[in-house]
């Protein structure tokens, strides 16, 4: 009998080892790559740095954010009962010229130092208002550059759970700069200087009031996280709009 | 080793690998630190300050007392305090409301003093505008002396109470730091630090009960 040439055979299995040996490798890289993206989407979720609220007060954001009069309707703040101000449906104008605001001139924009709790507005180069402000204590008040969208002259803000609930109408002097966080009157509390909020700026009353009838829709709002002795405003981790 | 064990081993090896090389990637890029904003505020214009211009002084001037004041956080009313300074350099505060418009003033407290200045917080006033508190700067630090805005007595017995001399009373383990304001129309938060130094518990005192409440949040 002839001699049986094996030699195709064996390149056959050559072939088949080395087209098995490739196949292997490319398994082998396509699961090393599979693995390493999901350990770095897995990693990236868990070490994400927490996003800022998008809300200030958790009840009435989803409700509506629309301009509320209750003369008359009690609220409550820290396990008590609070009763608002009255509050003009057409709030009368403040003399701004016995302020000295009227002969200010240029961009309006409003600075708040969360480090040192405290709010200035400019007009052109002039200081027009300096006050001690109250923001985030149950929230963070979100840094970063924003506009007044909404001014409302009240509206009722409410949120928060168990002992830290709220529900309080006829906050006054209402101005939006992003999403329901505001620069407004608080008629609950007198601890200006200190953190003392759910995320928005409160003043006090008489503040907040020059401040609404000099502000615009449109007016910009910088918070800062800190302001330097050399009128830096420093924002670390501004919101990203 | 069979083969099967040392496919396995290797899979598990390249598994440690191929998961820790995406791991370290994703910290890396996560880690970044984010460049802060910097915005310049408006540099404030100054005025000169215009020549004064002498004038001659016929009589001896009469000491004139230094006051200030605060108003009220809804407007309405207005703290003022006075201090004289004695012919024994001693200095007497007298503080008086009045409405915004200066009618109705109303005493609320006077106290002669020699060692401890007195003066009025910026959150002097109560949200409800019925109750005042004054900060008497003492060598041990600052006191919280709280009074009624109509001049009345406090209590039945006493016509004010003093923060620190309450808390002193409730006998904490922690110290009492500073009045900050009022949490509520009755409420005065006082902060503390604690016996290691560090910030203490916050503490509501109640008016007119005098109660003095330890709060889990801190002011």
């Amino acid at each position: 009998m002839p001699k049986k040439n094996t030699h195709p055979k064996k390149s056959h299995k050559q072939s088949f080892r080395k087209n098995h040996n490739s196949s292997s490798y490319l398994k082998k890289s396509s699961f090393f790559l599979i693995t390493a993206i999901a350990a770095f989407i897995c990693t990236s979720i868990f070490t994400a740095q927490p996003t800022q609220a998008t809300c200030a007060n958790s009840k009435s954001c989803k409700s509506d954010l629309s301009e509320k009069i209750e003369n008359n309707t009690p609220g409550t703040f820290a396990g008590k009962t609070v009763y608002p101000p009255k509050i003009e449906p057409q709030s009368p104008q403040t003399d701004l010229a016995v302020l000295g605001i009227s002969t200010a001139s240029g961009e309006k924009h409003i600075f708040v130092d969360l480090s040192k709790q405290t709010l200035t507005a400019y007009q052109g180069t002039s200081q027009i208002l300096k006050t001690f402000v109250a923001t985030g204590k149950w929230n963070k008040t979100p840094t970063g550059n924003f506009h007044i969208w909404e001014k409302l002259v009240a509206t009722r803000m409410a949120g928060g759970e168990g002992a830290d609930a709220y529900d309080l109408p006829n906050v006054p002097y209402v101005m939006y700069f992003y999403s329901d966080f505001g620069l407004h009157g608080a008629y609950w509390h007198d601890n200006f200087g200190h953190t003392m909020s759910h995320g928005c700026v409160n003043m006090r009353q008489v503040d907040a009031k020059t401040l609404y009838e000099w502000a615009e829709v449109g007016t910009e709002v910088s918070i800062c996280d800190q302001i330097t002795d050399t009128n830096q405003c420093i924002q670390n981790n501004p919101v990203q709009k | 080793m069979t083969k099967t064990h040392q496919i396995e081993i290797e899979s598990v090896i390249l598994f440690i690998i191929s998961a820790g090389i995406g791991a370290v990637f994703a910290l890396y890029l996560g880690h970044k630190p984010p460049t802060p904003n910097k915005i310049s505020l408006p540099v404030m214009q100054t005025q000169a300050n215009p020549t004064a211009i002498p004038t001659p002084t016929l009589t001896p001037p009469v000491p004139k007392p230094q006051t200030t004041s605060q108003l009220s956080p809804d407007g309405t009313k207005l703290l003022t305090m006075a201090v004289t300074t004695n012919k024994d350099l001693a200095n007497t505060y007298t503080f008086t409301t009045t409405n915004a418009d200066n009618t109705n003033q109303q005493t609320v407290y006077t106290a002669t003093n020699s060692a401890e200045s007195m003066s009025i917080p910026f959150n002097t006033w109560s949200p409800d505008d019925r109750y005042i508190f004054l900060t008497k700067n003492t060598s041990a630090g600052p006191e919280a002396l709280v009074v009624r805005a109509d001049g009345q007595p406090l209590t039945d017995t006493e016509q004010n109470v003093n923060a620190h001399t309450l808390f002193l009373a409730k006998n904490t383990a922690n110290t009492y730091q500073e009045t900050t304001g009022w949490a509520s129309d009755t409420l005065l938060i006082m902060n503390t630090t604690s016996q290691d130094s560090t910030k203490g518990p916050s503490y509501w005192l109640e008016i007119p009960s005098k109660a003095i409440i330890q709060l889990s949040t801190e002011f």
